[in-house]
């Protein structure tokens, strides 16, 4: 394999990080599961509803909160990622929740959701996946740097009544950059041009930011 | 129905999966033989599909056709959807969307026989 090596995240420090780098690979996990989850209650609710009620619904439940998770990913706004937060929350409480209610009372499953048994019937990908979910927004949050950023240029341009030229904006994008050379020995890598990384050069934060 | 395309499937599925990690693991980006591999993946999924589709056209009727129906529709899309969203990252991270394509075929046809057990695995 005589592949050229990919450069890490470079894809990160642009405003489509929730869905890019380690994203892109939660996005379609989730995705995956929204509609396995979906299409399961549907098909239940629809066929044999009353045969456990209780269940069929909690999968229903699941399967709404998993489509919200995998949207607000994509989209990445930082409202998208407030959103993303709570509904990967709701998930890991409703997989602990639901996992010790199906194990306590096995009379109110007598058919298993996403989360009886911790989610046990996926491989326990359901318990783990909110977990990385809320690592990955958190990593974001942390790294301070995408969509946020673009959000608060947006909001600041619009609340000064500017446009996107004029001084006062040229003004943030710098103390922004100040901001950034302070912290930017941290997880940022920094972009290299192509000349530089054909010679090999490397990165001078090394792979840190590869996850 | 025998199950050799079903278990040709798993086996490629998983092999595929191993294959993507590995190049996860070696940090490099999807390239052309990643995506041949997810197309003979799919080029299977077709057939399985047509087997089933076949068996269908026969007059034989499993327990919930919906359900069934549902997974038919599906699982064709899997590596498409994969392949396009792994494609639009430029990192690692392409490959991982591509292994998780392949362990899902493994299990869709693991589903299917159990959604309707004359589809032999």
């Amino acid at each position: 394999m005589s592949e050229p090596v990919a450069p890490p995240e470079t894809a990160a420090s642009q405003p489509e990080s929730t869905r890019s780098g380690p994203g892109r690979l939660l996005v379609a996990i989730y995705a995956l599961f929204a509609l396995s989850a979906t299409a399961r209650a549907g098909v239940q609710i629809a066929t044999k509803f009353s045969h456990a009620p209780v269940a069929y619904l909690l999968s229903a439940f699941a399967g709404a909160v998993y489509i919200l998770a995998t949207v607000t990913l994509i989209v990445g706004s930082r409202t998208a990622r407030r959103i993303a937060v709570v509904s990967c929350s709701i998930e890991l409480i409703g997989v602990l929740a639901v996992g010790t209610w199906s194990l306590l009372d096995r009379a109110s499953f007598p058919d298993a959701t996403v989360w009886s048994g911790y989610g046990s019937g996926y491989g326990f990908v359901p318990l783990v996946l909110p977990v990385f979910g809320l690592l990955w927004l958190r990593r974001l949050t942390r790294r301070g740097r995408g969509a946020e950023d673009v959000d608060a240029r947006q909001e600041f341009t619009q609340s000064a009544g500017l446009n996107a030229h004029s001084k006062d904006v040229a003004q943030w994008d710098r103390d922004r950059a100040n901001r950034d050379r302070v912290g930017s020995d941290h997880d940022r890598p920094r972009q290299l041009s192509p000349n530089c990384q054909a010679q090999g050069q490397g990165y001078p934060g090394g792979r840190r930011g590869s996850f | 129905m025998n199950g050799a395309v079903a278990t040709t499937i798993i086996v490629a599925g998983l092999a595929l999966a191993v294959y993507a990690l590995l190049m996860t693991a070696l940090n490099h980006r999807m390239n052309v033989p990643m995506l041949a591999a997810v197309g003979v993946l799919e080029i299977l999924l077709l057939i399985q599909v047509g087997l089933v589709v076949a068996k269908l056209a026969g007059g034989e009727r499993p327990a919930s056709l919906g359900t069934l129906i549902g997974y038919l529709i599906a699982t064709p899309l899997v590596p498409v959807a994969a392949a396009l969203w792994g494609l639009m990252e430029r990192s690692r991270w392409g490959p991982a969307v591509v292994a998780i394509a392949g362990l899902v075929a493994a299990v869709l046809m693991v589903r299917l026989h159990q959604v309707w057990p004359v589809i032999h695995v």
